[in-house]
């Protein structure tokens, strides 16, 4: 076989996944949850949004052709403190007057053991960084249920930088959790 | 100077409690109502975060104060009509109510606000009530008129030592004061 045509095939056996990809799934907002957790103060908060979409490609034997596509409106925040989730949205956290969505597009999936990870980009304050989550899947019926979990550094993306930076007050780590009820497309 | 106290003055723990606790009330006191001139919401915080610490720091020496009391004797009074004996000790008494009450009342309005409460960024402590928008309001003014109530009674409280001290010019004030001899100042037993 020349170097050539074992080219040629290997692109073949590549491509022809593709061809069956991985299911199309619609969120269903009923059930589903975006949250995230950090410290103020040394206490844990949890907050959520309320206002997000996910596209979600799966298969858990298809993971080249599996895709997540995740848009939040950041201004939909809430987090059970009314002091917190008026500066939230404000120019020195999210920003959503310059930067209203936050947006998360996987570029690809591995296992890690037992684990799926899901790597990909997170858009956040007008900053790209890789982030990655941990994904569950678990297929019921004609759709599935989806739980995805990771962690992001705030600084990365400057949500809350300057005198807000400093991290023995506002935790530097954010744990990013969701749920997402699914059905297929 | 002894650490416990004698018939005739405070001891120096007794002294320190009652100085450290005088200072840091007061001075928390007035910090608490200057705190809307933070220039920025996260100096703001950073101020809340001490005075809160301070104010635990007042708890912490008060319920100390009253154990180490327990333990302590106290020294005999001066001869005093005994409306003044009666109005001295009611001054003491709703004073030591509101050096436990003042502190009592922030960590309410605290849980009541539903935010962390933090021991000088060592430790947190919990909450005392579940979260409550709505009182919010209320116990702030609760935690506020707490300290002019406790201004009031401090003011009868030094007008009562200045009393002793320059009209009676006896040894009420200066056995409460560190480094100062006391009026007539013979030894007595189990002093030195």
């Amino acid at each position: 076989m020349t170097s050539l045509k074992f080219a040629a095939t290997l692109l073949l056996a590549l491509a022809i996944p593709g061809v069956a990809g991985a299911t199309d799934y619609a969120m269903q907002p009923a059930g589903s949850k975006l949250g995230f957790a950090s410290t103020f103060q040394g206490q844990s908060f949890n907050g959520s949004f309320g206002k997000w979409t996910a596209a979600i490609s799966y298969d858990a034997s298809k993971l080249a052709t599996s895709k997540f596509d995740v848009e939040v409106d950041l201004a939909s925040v809430k987090t059970g403190d009314s002091d917190r989730d008026g500066a939230l949205p404000g120019a020195d956290f999210f920003n959503v007057a310059k930067f209203p969505k936050a947006h998360f597009v996987t570029t690809g999936f591995r296992q890690n053991g037992a684990q799926v990870i899901a790597d990909g980009n997170l858009t956040l304050r007008g900053v790209t960084k890789p982030v990655s989550l941990d994904v569950t899947f678990k297929p019921q019926g004609t759709g599935a249920t989806l739980d995805v979990s990771g962690s992001v550094k705030r600084l990365d993306f400057g949500v809350g930088g300057g005198e807000y930076a400093d991290t023995s007050v506002i935790g530097a780590d954010v744990k990013v959790n969701a749920h997402l009820v699914l059905t297929a497309k | 100077m002894s650490l416990r106290s004698t018939d005739r003055r405070w001891g120096s723990v007794a002294k320190f409690f009652h100085w450290t606790t005088a200072l840091l009330i007061i001075g928390n006191g007035i910090f608490g109502l200057l705190m809307d001139l933070a220039d920025t919401p996260m100096q703001k915080i950073g101020w809340l975060a001490l005075h809160k610490s301070i104010g635990l720091t007042v708890l912490a020496l008060f319920l100390l104060r009253l154990l180490w009391r327990m333990g302590d004797r106290r020294p005999a009074e001066d001869p005093a009509p005994r409306w003044q004996q009666l109005a001295a000790h009611t001054v003491h008494g709703v004073l030591y109510l509101l050096i436990l009450a003042l502190p009592l009342s922030g960590w309410w309005f605290n849980s009541i606000a539903g935010k962390p409460l933090q021991f000088f960024k060592m430790f947190n402590l919990p909450a005392l009530v579940a979260a409550n928008h709505d009182q919010r309001h209320v116990a702030h003014g609760v935690h506020e008129y707490l300290f002019w109530f406790l201004v009031l009674v401090l003011v009868l409280h030094v007008a009562g030592a200045l009393k002793h001290h320059l009209v009676d010019r006896d040894n009420t004030l200066l056995r409460m004061l560190p480094f100062r001899r006391l009026r007539n100042d013979t030894p007595t037993q189990g002093e030195r």
